[in-house]
């Protein structure tokens, strides 16, 4: 298994991740494969993928969370060249949003021309974290979502969140 | 200050210029003496322009830090410097060169510039700072001066204010007051004209000249190849600003080191401070190289002047993007910056 030489560096971010997670996100890698892991991050609030229960509330458990939405599941995976290369992202979650496709894959600038070295994992998804509370439908991956953001945006919105309740459960 | 930069000047190439061929466009380095000693995460070091001294001086004081500077050679890789033809012109520096260290003999900490009321004479200005000073000195306070081509400062009002020099003794972390009934009444120059420089920036509002006398102690074993004539002057250029009610600021827009005829512009090293100045252990974020999480940073980044990698991770990125991982700038060199406390060095 490749896992006996994994980088140091791969090592101490999946540390980090797990003993300090950035808030509302969580990554923790697979068991038979270090460079894949599986990850989770709550819409952000003010967001049409915010959860929608109770969980905000200070008085619900963090299981609550998981059972009212706004739960979206990501895979992630270090490619070989990582941290030279940007490390492979994409939403197992459906969700209706201009800068992410059908198949999960997002268009972020950081995940393509933009990636330095000097991002991790947790700034990679703090990152896709940010794009939730920010479409951007002029840069579209999704070009129907885009044109629909565009041209009816309270409209979207609503499907957004409608996609939220229906996929992003988390159950 | 009619020094003698030529006898200076001369000394300096002959001397202590290793390489006889043109300049190597390698800024030298500098530190403070102060900081190293009393603030070790603090310190900073700072490249100088223009780059063309190449002195090379033995650890001056047991307890400072010495700076060990070496090039990371770009140039020597073939199939890289085929596809990049610029790279083909010759390197004037190899890896690993040696050790470039500008020792800076006195020193003004810029972040404590102040200027505040005189008491007993009011809407007059009096000028504080904290300093560090290895011998004994002067620092002479002008108001208005301008730069002469040959590195002097004159008054441009010399009607309005006259320099004010003092003698200090040597010693770190000294604080500077401008004596009572020196000061300037900043009241009557235009906001305007005191918030800025010059449009050559040759003329600044407020120019410390901090300056060593010929050291007296040359007994230090490191005074036996420095010329008598070596005396560092340090220049901090400075603006007033006013941000609430009538309280001026100063603002530090330069700062320049004249050592042994050579002058060199000052520049902050971004990242530094939290080198791996003082023990290293691996789990200290902003110590460690931000590609391979593992190594000490080490490595400067130019132009942009960021510290952010160890050596190795350098020239694994010279070969891949060739971006600085933490502003995405071109990289045109890289340097190795070694920080140990002198007495640690081995």
């Amino acid at each position: 298994m490749a896992n006996s030489n994994l980088p140091r560096r791969i090592i101490k971010e999946t540390q980090r991740l797990l003993s300090e997670p950035a808030p509302g996100i969580s990554a923790s890698p697979s068991e038979d494969n270090m460079r894949y892991f599986n990850v989770m991050i709550l819409g952000p609030t003010q967001s049409p993928y915010e959860g929608l229960g109770s969980w905000r509330s200070p008085s619900t458990s963090s299981c609550g969370v998981v059972e009212t939405g706004g739960v979206f599941k990501l895979e992630l995976f270090l490619p070989e060249e990582y941290p030279m290369a940007a490390p492979k992202v994409r939403f197992l979650t459906k969700i209706y949003h201009p800068n992410i496709d059908k198949l999960g894959r997002i268009c972020l600038d950081i995940l393509k021309d933009k990636w330095s070295p000097a991002l991790q994992i947790r700034t990679v998804l703090l990152s896709i974290q940010a794009l939730l509370s920010a479409p951007n439908p002029d840069d579209p991956l999704s070009e129907n979502i885009a044109k629909h953001w565009k041209t009816k945006e309270a409209e979207a919105v609503e499907t957004a969140k409608e996609w939220t309740r229906l996929y992003a459960s988390g159950a | 200050m009619g020094l003698s930069w030529s006898n200076s000047r001369r000394r300096t190439t002959t001397f202590y210029h290793p390489h006889p061929p043109p300049p190597p466009p390698l800024p030298p380095y500098y530190y403070h003496p102060g900081e190293a000693v009393s603030l070790l995460p603090r310190h900073r070091i700072k490249i100088t322009t223009p780059p063309y001294n190449n002195h090379q001086q033995p650890p001056h004081h047991h307890h400072n830090l010495t700076l060990i500077l070496h090039t990371l050679h770009l140039q020597p890789n073939v199939g890289f410097t085929s596809a990049l033809p610029i790279q083909l012109d010759p390197a004037p520096f190899v890896d690993h060169q040696n050790a470039k260290r500008i020792r800076n003999d006195v020193n003004v900490h810029k972040d404590t510039l102040k200027v505040e009321i005189d008491v007993s004479n009011p809407d007059h200005f009096l000028v504080s700072f904290v300093f560090d000073a290895l011998f004994h000195g002067s620092i002479t306070i002008f108001y208005f001066a301008k730069e002469e081509p040959d590195g002097r400062f004159v008054p441009a009002f010399p009607e309005a204010h006259l320099p004010v020099k003092i003698s200090f003794q040597k010693g770190l972390g000294q604080r500077f007051c401008q004596p009572s009934g020196t000061g300037m009444d900043l009241g009557f120059f235009e906001l305007d004209d005191l918030s800025k420089s010059s449009p050559e920036e040759d003329v600044f509002p407020l120019v410390i000249v901090a300056e060593t006398n010929l050291p007296d102690d040359l007994t230090d074993e490191h005074f036996d190849s420095m010329p008598n004539t070596l005396r560092h002057r340090q220049i901090t250029q400075a603006v007033f600003e006013k941000k609430n009610g009538d309280n001026f600021n100063v603002r530090v827009i330069r700062q320049i080191l004249w050592v042994a005829g050579v002058r060199y512009e000052l520049r902050e090293i971004y990242g530094i401070g939290s080198s791996a100045a003082e023990g290293f252990d691996d789990s200290d974020p902003g110590k460690e190289c931000v590609i391979c999480m593992t190594e000490p940073k080490d490595t400067a980044v130019l132009p942009c002047r960021h510290m952010c990698m160890c050596s190795e991770c350098a020239n694994e990125l010279r070969l891949q993007s060739n971006k600085c991982p933490i502003c995405r700038q071109p990289i045109e060199q890289l340097i190795g910056i070694k920080i140990n406390s002198g007495d640690q060095r081995g």
